[in-house]
């Protein structure tokens, strides 16, 4: 009977908590403390809960003291890291994981396999209303200049790692963090699951933090780079756009992608699919399920194995801290480049495009597009922006798609 | 593009190699996305141009409408012209149509029996 009690209590989480030292309970505590803390921001704060609290929660799952080899573990983060668990050393042993593996674990093949962000993007473009691009053609380039951020970020990524002797970023980790900028979690989840796994807990917080404070990053630089008179145009109205110009798009696009970026090709060719069910109104029953129910279970597993990934190990590092401070950057210079163009379209137009627009290139739709209607009619009330912003953001959905398949195609290989 | 060793693993990067291999990928890069979306915009633009009617075409198109349709008119004219003055065995030239409608092509008994009764008094 005692001997039974002892074993119980050997068992439990309390002993599990100390079994590797004081340090690492400090580390698990922690850990728990940070999730908790997301938690809070994603139901009482508002910050992009439909993503945020399933993180939240997967990093408080996997942070659960357990016994060593427990089969209560949900999550064994080294059978997709260490190379011991792998085949040849590099290839994920998805036998082993199915026969060992818990339940995180088998669901978060769907991020490995890079199932989970196309299927995102699916519903995504089923959402997605690609009219104000259709009818205001020049706006997509603002959507390719809201992606200097991306690419600025690069930079800034491997000059830390020059700087900092302790962060070890080549060109793999640089291009995820980059990524960032792109203000779009799935495809930031995307490039860094095959690029550089290790950061993805990071990268993931990062990515879907800043999207919710987008609200408040962008204003003070939407001010700074424009003037009074320019925050005030009124755009002329948008042309209407026929159904056959919504079906032929979709399919141009992917064609298009295809030809010039092959990598991009999973997410663009996903999000046009989506897009084409919509548009075609032969689809409806697809349409409705794929930004419905099949949008609404992959972001649950999406988000739980992401967030699951966030062991101590893999997010209590000095390179966090560089990576939660690089994202910010990243979305900074996104908007910045994204306004530079507008100024010139602007200034090119003779006073016709509001430069304002040109921050809603970060692909964050419809939040961005949003933001440029709030400033805009903060400097002229009966000023309406939104459908005129909802083109540069759409665009920046296809274009840190694009820029994702550029860093896919250049740094895959190596 | 040749990534050096240090560059690969992150071990070892100079700032010369950060800015020179970073900045050469930004303009690649953004050559791309660019280039890409330059595409489709033309795509776009050559939608506009398929697709798409402005507002003074379709005036023009109304307008080219009525023109037929007064020409039409004329003809109907001189036709209820010709009828009435060859029913009332008198030239043409002395028959005016000031006003006519277009009756509906079924009417009811009663209608027809009327209209005829009221044609032939008349004649």
């Amino acid at each position: 009977m005692l001997d039974s009690f002892a074993s119980f209590l050997q068992n439990t989480g309390v002993a599990a908590l100390f079994q590797d030292g004081a340090i690492d309970a400090v580390k698990i505590i922690i850990m728990l403390a940070v999730a908790c803390v997301l938690l809070y921001l994603a139901i009482v704060k508002g910050f992009e809960p439909l993503l945020l609290l399933p993180i939240a929660f997967g990093m408080l799952l996997t942070n659960l003291p357990m016994i060593k080899d427990s089969s209560a573990i949900m999550m064994h983060t080294e059978f997709f890291t260490d190379p011991e668990f792998m085949i040849d050393g590099k290839y994920i042993d998805v036998g082993h994981i199915c026969r060992h593996g818990g339940l995180l674990d088998l669901l978060y093949l769907g991020v490995k396999l890079g199932i989970y962000p196309p299927l995102i993007f699916l519903g995504i473009g089923c959402m997605t209303d690609f009219g104000p691009l259709i009818a205001n053609p020049k706006s997509i380039l603002l959507g390719a200049a809201a992606q200097f951020g991306v690419f600025f970020t690069f930079v800034g990524a491997l000059v830390i790692s020059a700087l900092v002797p302790s962060i070890a970023w080549g060109v793999k980790e640089a291009a995820s963090i980059g990524i960032i900028g792109g203000a779009d979690g799935p495809t930031a989840i995307y490039v860094t699951k095959t690029l550089a796994p290790s950061l993805l807990p990071a990268i993931a917080v990062a990515a879907y933090s800043y999207m919710a404070l987008i609200p408040i990053i962008q204003p003070p630089f939407m001010k700074l780079f424009t003037t009074k008179k320019a925050r005030g145009v009124v755009m002329e109205q948008l042309r209407p756009v026929s159904k056959t110009e919504k079906i032929i798009f979709p399919i141009v696009v992917t064609i298009v992608v295809a030809l010039v970026i092959p990598d991009a090709v999973s997410l663009v060719g996903c999000l046009m699919l989506g897009n084409l069910l919509k548009e075609s109104g032969v689809c409806d029953r697809l349409a409705k399920t794929a930004q419905n129910e099949l949008m609404n279970i992959i972001t649950i597993f999406l988000g739980v194995t992401v967030g699951a990934t966030a062991t101590a190990e893999a997010f209590l590092t000095p390179a966090t801290l560089g990576i939660v401070a690089l994202g910010l950057i990243a979305f900074i210079f996104s908007t910045i480049g994204g306004l530079l163009l507008g100024n010139l379209m602007y200034v090119l137009t003779k006073g016709k495009v509001n430069p304002l627009i040109g921050s809603a290139g970060v692909s964050a739709v419809p939040m961005a597009a949003r933001v440029s209607q709030m400033v805009g009619q903060k400097e002229n009330p009966s000023n309406f922006l939104l459908m005129h912003a909802m083109g540069p953001n759409v665009a920046g959905v296809i274009g840190s798609a694009v820029a994702a398949g550029v860093f896919l195609s250049m740094f895959t290989g190596l | 593009m040749n990534v050096s060793e240090s560059l690969r693993t992150g071990i070892g990067v100079t700032l010369s190699e950060a800015f020179g291999f970073g900045g050469m990928t930004t303009v690649v890069g953004l050559a791309i996305v660019f280039g890409v979306l330059l595409v489709l915009m033309i795509v776009l633009y050559l939608f506009k141009i398929i697709f798409y009617k402005s507002p003074d075409q379709v005036k023009k198109d109304v307008v080219a409408e009525n023109a037929s349709a007064s020409e039409d008119e004329e003809e109907l004219v001189a036709v209820l012209t010709a009828a009435a003055a060859a029913c009332m065995n008198t030239s043409p030239k002395k028959v005016r149509i000031n006003t006519y409608k277009r009756v509906h092509t079924d009417p009811p008994v009663w209608n027809r029996a009327a209209r005829r009764e009221t044609t032939e008094n008349k004649i």
